[in-house]
């Protein structure tokens, strides 16, 4: 395992997107556990719905378009974990 | 154009029903409401047609905390706009008719309907878009007056905790500033439409409805 790994979510409040932040914290709290050192959920505007492993913007809203799947922010976070194996 | 019949309209809750039944941002909605200010000149525009108004609608969406409040006290001073509101997310039928760029689901609606032959005469969506331009130029001035908020897409998670509260206020700020500037547009834009003078308001560049 390479060094800690943070996760941000940073989400539109005026959105909506409440479900959809929770629904991503949720799943990397079920397939990481304390493997990850924090999972930071910030509330902001715009329509915003960004998802940060460590240094990587690994998706963007604005970017990308829609929200991410579950499943490639867990193989992003399982890269940067180097690549270890879910629990 | 969308389609409407009473049966579907009558379906929906009078605007008194919605705002009861808020469950987050009726004190913000009502704030806004308080705010609003007609000209008789205005009101009298309004009474000349009554219409029937069908609007979508959810408690979390910043702009319909802005705008519904707006068609809500055109609607109680001028006696001529009988409006139904509708969950965006529990009536599929009728947003599918007004999908933003054909795909988005962009809130608020406001459908305007004459009441005797239920032919659409005109909708608003969103915002309209001199609101939209107004912020963003204000948001640009923010920016350039705190380089400490870094760039205007940058990222703000990667932001201090205390910068980013302070750009949050600032943003904050700029919207109360600007409040009644955009009702005013809101009024003006629907206005429009009842007057037979624009079938479009709100987001224009991009409804394709």
């Amino acid at each position: 395992m390479t060094g800690p790994v943070k996760v941000r979510i940073t989400y539109c409040t005026e959105c909506g997107y409440e479900s959809y932040t929770l629904d991503l914290a949720g799943a990397l709290m079920r397939e990481f556990g304390e493997r990850l050192s924090s999972i930071e959920i910030i509330p902001w505007e715009g329509g915003t719905f960004d998802v940060r492993v460590g240094d990587a913007l690994v998706h963007s809203m604005e970017r990308d378009g829609g929200f991410p799947e579950n499943s490639s922010v867990i193989a992003a976070v399982r890269g940067a974990l180097g690549g270890t194996t879910s629990s | 154009m969308g389609t409407m019949d009473k049966t579907r309209f009558d379906q929906g809750m009078t605007y008194h029903q919605y705002k009861a039944a808020m469950t987050r941002n009726q004190e913000k909605f009502i704030a806004n409401e308080e705010r609003v200010r007609l000209s008789q000149d205005d009101v009298n525009a309004f009474r000349a047609r009554p219409l029937n108004v069908m609007v979508l609608a959810e408690d979390w969406c910043g702009d319909v905390i802005a705008n519904l409040p707006v068609l809500g006290v055109i609607a109680m001073e001028s006696g001529a706009l009988d409006l139904r509101v509708f969950a965006r997310d529990q009536s599929s039928d009728l947003m599918d008719q007004y999908l933003n760029q054909g795909k988005y689901k962009s809130i608020p609606v406001f459908a305007f309907f004459d009441p005797s032959s239920w032919k659409e005469v005109g909708v608003f969506i969103e915002r309209p878009d001199a609101v939209t331009e107004m912020r963003a130029a204000k948001r640009r001035e923010i920016f350039a007056a705190h380089p400490e908020f870094g760039p205007p897409d940058g990222a703000v998670d990667q932001l201090p905790d205390d910068v980013r509260a302070r750009l949050s206020a600032a943003l904050q700020k700029m919207r109360d500033d600007t409040t009644d500037q955009a009702n005013a547009e809101v009024v003006r834009e629907i206005r429009a439409i009842a007057e037979g003078k624009a079938t479009r308001g709100g987001a224009r560049q991009l409804a394709q409805v």
